[in-house]
C-alpha cells in the first residue's frame, strides 16, 4: 500500500492536449474519483498511472517512488477495467491466481489467497467456471478479486460499474466502497456518473478538457463550486448569465434583478448559480413568473418557471393534495423566491480552448 | 434457403468431385506401354508408390518442405500479424493491402524473378563476383533452401491475414490486464495472446500446409530438375510418362496424407484450445 502523487502530469497527442498539468495527492487509504464528461482526460490520467500511456511531461509517484518511466508490470497497481478484461481461456481461480503466479507466490499460499479473495467477493463456489459462464455482476467481482489479491499499492477502477444494470450498480457501489475502506486501499476511480463519485469517493476531482476544475469533498463541490462548469456538473443547478451592478444587484441578461449576496464580488459579468432545491415558488395572481412545466417525480416535483425571460428550475417536496401548490396549472402566474445566501456568484467561464 | 448453395454446389460437384471420382477410378487401372491404360481394379499403383524408394523420397521431401515452410511462415507471420491486428492508425487498410500485394504477383512471374536474382549469373552472384568477395558463384538456387524461401514468400500473406483476423478479436484489455498483474511482454504473449490465438494458428497452418504440400511452380523453377516434390511428380506421370494410373495414385496419396495430417493437426490444436491448457503444456 502507498500514497499516489501526480505532479503536473501532462499528455499531448500531436498538437492536442488530452491531459494538462494535473496535480493530485491521494494519501494512503483514500479514495479519489476523477469525474468529468467523456473526453475530459480522466481515463488518460488513470492509464498514465497504470503505465499504459507514457506521459508527455510530469511525474507519477507511488509510495514515494517515481514510476513515471516504469513499465506497467513493474508498478504494482491493481486495475479493474471497464470491460473487466478477464482472461477468457482461464477459470475464475486461474484468473485470480495470475497476479500471484507473476509474483512467484508458492502454490499453497497462492491457493489460500485465491480462496480468500473469492470469499471476499462472495464467489467462492464458482472457482472452476470460465468467465463466459458467469453473469456480468459475477465477472465484475472476479475482476475485483483478481486486482485485490496481489495487494496492489494503488487500486485503479476504470468506470467499473458502467456495464451493470441499475439495481446491481447500487449494490456493487456499496460493496466496492466497503472493501476499499476495510482494506485501506489507496484508490483512484474514473467515472462520468456524478452519483457514483459522490457516494463512493472521499474526494472528487472534476475534470474538463484535460484540466482539473476543482478538487474537494462532495459537500465542497456541491455547496461551494469554483466555477459554472463544476456547479452544473455536480448536481443540478440554475446557471443564469448576467451582470453585477453596484449598487443594485445581479441583473440577468433578460433584465430581471435577482437576489444574491454581492459582498466581495467584483462588478461586471458574472454567472449566478442557484440550486433548484433552494428555490421556493407560490401561487400569486400578480406574480412575476409563469409556470411552464411541472414534472411529478413521486417524492419530489420539478417546476420549470419563466422569470421575466429567465428560465428557473425549482425542485420541491411534492405538496400534499390540499396544498395550493398542487392546484397550479401550466401558464399560471407564480412568485419565485430564494434566500440571497443560497445564490452564488461565479466568474464567467474562462474562454481557454473554446475554439478547439 | 438450401437453394442458395445450389449454384456453388453444382460447380463444385461438376469441376471437383466428378474429376476426383474419375481420377480415383483411373488410379485403380493398370498402365501398359502400348495401350497406355488397361481397365482393372488393382491396388498395384499404390503399392508401387509406397514400395519404390524414389517415390518414398519424393513424399518425404514434400512433407519436410511443407512442414518446414509452414513453421517458418508461422514464425515470420505471427509478429507481422500481431502488428497488423493491433495497428490503430489510418494506415491500417494500406498495410493490409501491402501484406496482400505478393498475391497479386503470379507464382511463375515471381519464381522467374528469383532466377534473375539468385541464379549463377543472377544479380547477387554477379555483384559479389564483381566486388571480388567470392571466386565462384554461390549455389543460391536449385536447393531445398531456395524452394522453402520461395514457398514461404507465396504463403506468408495467407498466414498473416488468417492470424491477424483472430488476433484482432483478442481484447487488447486482456493484454493490459496481464501486464497490470505483473506479466512481462513475453509472458503476456505466452499466457494470453498465444493461447487465445490458437484457433488462428490452427486455421492459418492448415491453409498454408495444404498450399505447401501442393507446391508446383516454386518446386520446379527454384528446385531445379533434381528436386522433386509430389505435385511435379504427378504432373510428370500424366504429361511426360503418359502413365495416368500411376499419376492418379500419386495424386490420391498426396491428397490422403494432406487431408489426414490437417484433420489430425487441427483436431489436436482445437482440443488444446478448448481445454485452455497451453500454459501447463508449455
Amino acid at each position: 500500500m502507498g500514497s499516489l502523487v501526480l505532479e503536473a502530469l501532462t499528455k499531448r497527442y500531436g498538437t492536442s492536449t488530452a491531459v494538462e498539468r494535473v496535480d493530485l495527492e491521494v494519501p494512503q487509504g483514500e479514495m479519489v474519483a476523477l469525474l468529468g464528461p467523456s473526453g475530459c482526460g480522466k481515463t488518460t490520467t488513470l492509464r498514465m498511472v497504470a503505465g499504459f500511456v507514457p506521459p508527455s511531461a510530469g511525474r507519477v509517484l507511488i509510495g514515494g517512488a517515481d514510476v513515471t518511466r516504469a513499465p506497467p508490470h513493474a508498478r504494482n497497481t491493481g486495475m479493474v477495467f471497464q470491460s473487466y478484461a478477464l482472461f477468457p481461456h482461464m477459470t475464475v481461480a486461474d484468473n485470480v491466481a495470475f497476479g500471484l503466479e507473476m509474483r512467484r507466490v508458492n502454490r499453497a499460499d497462492r491457493e489460500r489467497r485465491v480462496r480468500e479473495a473469492l470469499q471476499l467477493v462472495r464467489l467462492d463456489r464458482l472457482e472452476d467456471r470460465l468467465p463466459r459462464q458467469l453473469s456480468g455482476g459475477q465477472q465484475q467481482r472476479v475482476a475485483l478479486a483478481r486486482a485485490l489479491v496481489v495487494n496492489p499499492a494503488v487500486f485503479l477502477l476504470d468506470e467499473p460499474l458502467s456495464n451493470l444494470d441499475a439495481k446491481l450498480r447500487g449494490e456493487v457501489r456499496m460493496e466496492i466502497r466497503s472493501l476499499q475502506q476495510r482494506l485501506g486501499l489507496t484508490t483512484l476511480i474514473v467515472t462520468h456518473d456524478q452519483e457514483e463519485a459522490l457516494t463512493m469517493a472521499d474526494r472528487l476531482v472534476v475534470m474538463e478538457r484535460g484540466r482539473v476544475r476543482q478538487v474537494g469533498t462532495a459537500e465542497e463541490l456541491y455547496e461551494r463550486p469554483a466555477d459554472p462548469f463544476v456547479a452544473g456538473f455536480v448536481g443540478r443547478c440554475n446557471l443564469v448569465e448576467g451582470e453585477l451592478e453596484t449598487p443594485g444587484g445581479f441583473r440577468a441578461a433578460s433584465g430581471a434583478l435577482l437576489p444574491c449576496l454581492t459582498a466581495g464580488a467584483p462588478a461586471g459579468r458574472a454567472i449566478l448559480a442557484l440550486r433548484p432545491e433552494h428555490v421556493r415558488i407560490a401561487p400569486a395572481a400578480d406574480g412575476p413568473a409563469r409556470l411552464r412545466a411541472v414534472t411529478y417525480l413521486g417524492a419530489q416535483t420539478e417546476y420549470h418557471v419563466d422569470l421575466g425571460g429567465t428560465p428557473i428550475l425549482a425542485i420541491r417536496q411534492t405538496p400534499g393534495a390540499e396544498e395550493p401548490l398542487r392546484r397550479l396549472a401550466i401558464g399560471d402566474a407564480v412568485s419565485v423566491s430564494w434566500d440571497a445566501s443560497a445564490a452564488r456568484l461565479l466568474p464567467v467561464a474562462q474562454t481557454d480552448g473554446q475554439g478547439a | 434457403m438450401a437453394a442458395l448453395v445450389l449454384p456453388a454446389g453444382l460447380l463444385v460437384s461438376l469441376l471437383l468431385l466428378a474429376p476426383m471420382l474419375l481420377l480415383f477410378r483411373i488410379s485403380l487401372n493398370l498402365y501398359s506401354p502400348t495401350e497406355m491404360m488397361v481397365e482393372a481394379t488393382s491396388a498395384a499403383n499404390y503399392l508401387r508408390a509406397v514400395a519404390d524408394p524414389y517415390y518414398r523420397q519424393v513424399l518425404v521431401t514434400t512433407l519436410l518442405v511443407a512442414s518446414g515452410s509452414t513453421l517458418l511462415a508461422l514464425l515470420l507471420g505471427f509478429p507481422a500479424a500481431y502488428w497488423l491486428a493491433r495497428m490503430q492508425s489510418r494506415w491500417k487498410s494500406f498495410a493490409t493491402v501491402v501484406v496482400m500485394f505478393p498475391l497479386l504477383v503470379g507464382n511463375v512471374v515471381r519464381a522467374a524473378g528469383w532466377l534473375a536474382l539468385l541464379g549463377n549469373g543472377g544479380a547477387i552472384n554477379a555483384a559479389l563476383l564483381g566486388l571480388g568477395v567470392i571466386a565462384a558463384p554461390l549455389p543460391l538456387l536449385y536447393n531445398t533452401g531456395a524452394v522453402v524461401a520461395g514457398i514461404v514468400a507465396v504463403v506468408l500473406p495467407y498466414m498473416i491475414l488468417t492470424l491477424a483476423a483472430v488476433i484482432e478479436s483478442i481484447p487488447r484489455q486482456a493484454e493490459e490486464a496481464a501486464a497490470n498483474l505483473g506479466a512481462r511482454p513475453m509472458t503476456v504473449f505466452r499466457r494470453v495472446v498465444l493461447p487465445l490465438a490458437l484457433p488462428g494458428v490452427a486455421a492459418g497452418s492448415v491453409l498454408v500446409f495444404v498450399l505447401c504440400m501442393n507446391t508446383y511452380a516454386s518446386a520446379v523453377l527454384l528446385g531445379g530438375p533434381q528436386f522433386k516434390m509430389m505435385a511435379p511428380a504427378v504432373y510428370d506421370q500424366f504429361v511426360r510418362g503418359n502413365n495416368w494410373p500411376f499419376g492418379a495414385a500419386l495424386a490420391f496419396i498426396l491428397l490422403g496424407i494432406t487431408l489426414t495430417l490437417t484433420v489430425v493437426g487441427s483436431a489436436a490444436l482445437g482440443r488444446r484450445y478448448r481445454r485452455g491448457k497451453l500454459e501447463e503444456a508449455a
